[in-house]
């Protein structure tokens, strides 16, 4: 007889699932005893396989540690000749652009000559104020505030030339453009005083009072005439770790007396383009 | 002075005097001897970048002073300046401060015992500085404890306006 494909598929399958009973071991019934040792063996087994695992990582971890430890002195070398190597480089590539370019080195002597002439001595007081001092009084938003005269650069009018730039921070009013260049114009009130800004300060605003040493100004309402005052006459801040730019109180004209250095370190720190 | 309540006139029930004022319509009062003078409405000169409850600051004779917005402290809505709105200059422990009230009353004495202790079932801001309250002429006085009037880390900070 002979068979159909069909047929002769179906046989070969049922072939593969016949056991051979002469390979296949007899099942024996296991005892409960036999499963506790059973389990108890799998168990220490597990354990001692952990042990051994732990073991290897340490070990690994001690080969690292030893290997630090011997490429450390090279390492160290290798660094130390880097450094003497770049500051080398570094020392001729400036030596090189002072001799060609000598304002420069004027200008930043000038700047660190600002900067210690500005910082605050130990009886709380900043160097420009240990004797008597001139302040120019301006307003922003109804508010009188302060600034040291030694600071100040020039005062110009705030024009529409003022050109904003997108994607600035929200004090940033723009840039305005003055014969020694261009001034990034702050607003005085947003900064100063965000918890009561007033909007209507982006009108009435008329003049750029603009940092020495920092391409930043200052948008202010109104300027009054400078007054001179002694030491005695501000009430200084002791800890200034909150609004590092605020020096004191002019006691008797009850305003803001502004750390313009602090104010310039603040506003050179916030400018990404600087860094 | 035979009538100085702060005297014990009874030891065990001492006489307190307390200087009141007006606060939307509420009388509060405040130990005497911790008031230093009263002043009419004065120009208060905004601090930039103060604490919101900060009015600003003053001039008390050379001395820069800290004004409290007291309504502000309390959580009581803003309120309009008038003939009668005052500056009370008072001191505690380490600090000279202002605080603004509508108007000043009277000064008031109290036995220890007609003060009652203020019921601490809210968790409203003001709550924290009563330190008790008592019946007046038919009216309720709020007697304020003026150290518990900022915290610690407040009160520190005032130094830095």
């Amino acid at each position: 007889m002979s068979l159909q494909p069909d047929d002769l598929l179906q046989t070969y399958l049922d072939d593969l699932l016949v056991i051979d009973a002469s390979e296949a071991e007899p099942i024996k019934p296991v005892s409960s005893g036999e499963i506790t040792d059973r389990k108890a063996l799998s168990q220490k087994a597990a354990t001692e396989d952990d042990k051994r695992l732990q073991l290897q990582k340490l070990l690994h971890s001690a080969k690292l540690q030893v290997a630090q430890v011997v490429d450390a002195p090279a390492s160290e070398e290798l660094e130390t000749e880097l450094t003497a190597d770049t500051t080398k480089v570094l020392e001729a590539s400036v030596a090189e652009v002072e001799e060609s370019h000598p304002e420069l080195n004027e200008s930043a002597l000038a700047v660190e000559s600002l900067q210690q002439e500005l910082a605050w001595s130990e009886n709380g007081r900043p160097q420009w104020a240990q004797d008597v001092f001139e302040v120019l009084l301006f307003k922003v938003c109804g508010l009188t505030l302060a600034v040291p005269l030694i600071t100040l650069g020039q005062i110009t009018p705030l024009t529409d030339e003022l050109t904003p730039l997108f994607g600035q921070a929200d004090w940033f009013m723009g840039l305005q453009p003055t014969p020694s260049g261009k001034v990034r114009t702050v607003n005085t009130a947003k900064f100063v005083m965000p918890e009561r800004y007033d909007s209507v300060f982006e009108q009435t605003a008329k003049y750029v009072i603009s940092i020495n040493g920092v391409p930043w100004g200052l948008a202010v309402d109104t300027v009054e005439q400078p007054i001179r005052l002694s030491p005695e006459d501000v009430k200084w801040r002791t800890e200034r770790s909150q609004r590092p730019w605020l020096a004191g109180t002019v006691k008797e004209h009850m305003c803001a007396l502004l750390d313009i250095p602090q104010m310039g370190g603040l506003l050179t720190r916030a400018d990404k383009n600087a860094r | 002075m035979a009538t100085n309540a702060n005297q014990n006139i009874n030891s065990d029930d001492p006489v307190l005097q307390w200087v009141t004022f007006r606060l939307d319509g509420e009388t509060y009062g405040i130990n005497v001897m911790q008031v230093q003078e009263v002043l009419r409405y004065s120009e208060i000169a905004p601090v930039p970048g103060a604490p919101a409850y900060v009015l600003g600051i003053i001039n008390l004779r050379g001395n820069v002073v800290t004004v409290i917005d007291t309504r502000h402290r309390f959580a009581l809505p803003a309120g309009e300046v008038t003939d009668n709105t005052r500056i009370v200059i008072i001191e505690t422990d380490s600090h000279v401060i202002g605080i603004l009230v509508d108007s000043v009353a009277e000064v008031v004495y109290l036995r220890q015992s007609e003060i009652e202790m203020a019921p601490n079932v809210g968790n409203e801001e003001s709550a924290k500085f009563i330190q008790g309250v008592c019946h007046k002429n038919d009216e309720l006085l709020i007697l304020i404890e003026l150290n518990k009037l900022l915290t610690n880390e407040e009160w520190a900070e005032l130094d830095e306006i």
